[in-house]
């Protein structure tokens, strides 16, 4: 519904205007690093880069194999926390 | 476009967690294209292989989980059972134990010219009271083994006080340890207190007579201040030398106020002073004046118990009454006065202070 897109839009723009969205990004980085997420990712793309061969890699390539592995292997506890987060700021700002 | 319009409850909870979710993902995409970037530009950069090199260098450096290992394969504890040769005396030292060891060997460091200092203290103290305790059977007939006692405490808390292992043993023991050492450092000084049991009866005097030498409780050893420290009473050094030199023979050489007599332990000692003043005037007219008639009487009464003339005593005794009424104050002065220039002396009624002389003697 475009009411709905319209409302994402608004809640978007909100986000990034309080700045709420790069203290997400960081914070969702940080415990990425922590829970070891980061090295398993990059330890896949190291295989990734052996398949394909050293100077025949592209962006695209890596994109398509490590997102959707990079997705399900982020830690519950990681997920939960900034879901928190984001229901937390919509509950503040999105005037119920 | 009004956010207010969207009830959140009910059925829109749905819409609301699903978008939550999407906000949710558009960030983890954010982060697995950010670390794209990062690796597909250190491949193309030519770095991003560099941390392997060879199978070789790699088993050499892989990490190491075994028990009693850290994670480079070493052991902990290794060098300590090691034994170093000293350069200085030429023994073997356990390796963990052979810095201090240089520093006391060598001597130099802080606390090596501290614990030599306290040694040499010490021996002389001990050498000093062993010549001196044959002179006087008294002392060494001291019933109350005391010294023995605190000389073997003492060298045992020395031992103890000097090395640095001396905490261990301090868990165990609340008390006096624990207090002993936190005082460590005063009780550098203190350790060079005197000791009563080691010194003998004429530098117990001496001593008494320049230093307080009240004997503390905890250390049982005489206070090494002056006459008039502030830690103890007037009473308490009287107490002192009663103790130590007998009854009745305090020799205190400070000339104060009246207050002063009634510190004295001596239980007949106002009593002399009074006696003396009352047989003064008596005396001072001349015995043979059949005038004071009461006097003679008592004065004959009193001399059979003297039978020994003591001219030579009569000085000291003089001296000994001097100090004793110029510690007794200014009202005995009189007596002092007429005392000293009076040429019977032994007048001495009292038989405590000729036992006095008889020790001093």
């Amino acid at each position: 519904m475009s009411k709905d897109y319209q409302m994402k839009a608004a809640i978007n723009q909100k986000l990034i205007e309080m700045g709420e969205r790069e203290r997400l990004k960081e914070l969702l980085r940080a415990k990425l690093v922590e829970s070891g997420w980061k090295d398993q990712l990059k330890a896949h793309c190291k295989d990734v880069i052996r398949e394909k061969g050293l100077e025949h890699v592209t962006v695209e390539d890596l994109v398509t194999e490590v997102t959707p592995k990079g997705r399900a292997l982020v830690p519950d506890s990681v997920k939960k926390e900034l879901l928190q987060r984001i229901r937390a700021f919509l509950a503040q700002h999105a005037a119920l | 476009m009004k956010m207010e319009d969207m009830p959140l409850s009910g059925p829109d909870n749905t819409k609301l967690e699903a978008l939550v979710n999407d906000i949710y993902s558009e960030l983890v995409e954010d982060a697995c294209l950010g670390l794209c970037f990062e690796v597909h530009r250190a491949v193309k950069q030519g770095y991003f292989f560099l941390d392997e090199t060879d199978q070789e260098s790699m088993k050499e450096f892989e990490i190491v989980d075994q028990p009693g290992v850290d994670i480079f394969g070493q052991v902990y504890n290794q060098w300590k059972n090691k034994e170093c040769e000293c350069p200085n005396c030429k023994r073997l030292i356990a390796a963990s134990r052979f810095a201090p060891h240089l520093e006391k060997c060598l001597g130099m460091g802080r606390n090596s010219s501290r614990i030599a200092n306290r040694r040499l203290a010490s021996n002389n103290n001990m050498s000093k009271s062993e010549s001196d305790q044959e002179d006087n059977d008294d002392l060494n007939d001291n019933d109350w083994s005391y010294g023995a006692e605190k000389r073997a405490k003492k060298r045992k808390s020395d031992k103890s006080q000097t090395s640095p292992r001396r905490s261990k043993t301090l868990k165990h023991k609340n008390g006096e340890l624990g207090s002993g050492i936190s005082a460590d450092p005063y009780k550098y000084n203190y350790n060079a207190g005197i000791n009563y049991e080691m010194l003998g009866p004429d530098e117990v005097q001496s001593f008494l007579t320049t230093q307080c030498g009240v004997i503390s409780e905890h250390t049982k050893k005489m206070c090494t201040r002056s006459q008039r420290c502030p830690q103890h009473t007037d009473e308490q050094r009287m107490a002192v030398r009663v103790f130590l030199l007998g009854p009745s023979a305090p020799v205190l050489p400070e000339a104060d106020s009246v207050a002063v007599p009634e510190s004295f332990d001596i239980p007949d000692g106002q009593a002399l002073m009074s006696r003396l003043q009352w047989e003064d005037s008596p005396e001072i007219s001349p015995s043979d004046s059949a005038s004071s008639k009461a006097s003679t009487n008592h004065s004959d009464s009193r001399r059979p118990k003297k039978k020994k003339p003591r001219p030579s005593l009569g000085l000291n005794s003089g001296g000994g009454i001097g100090s004793l009424s110029g510690g007794g104050g200014g009202g005995s002065s009189q007596s002092n006065i007429s005392l000293s220039t009076k040429k019977k002396k032994p007048k001495l009624t009292a038989p405590s202070i000729s036992s006095i002389y008889d020790d001093l003697n």
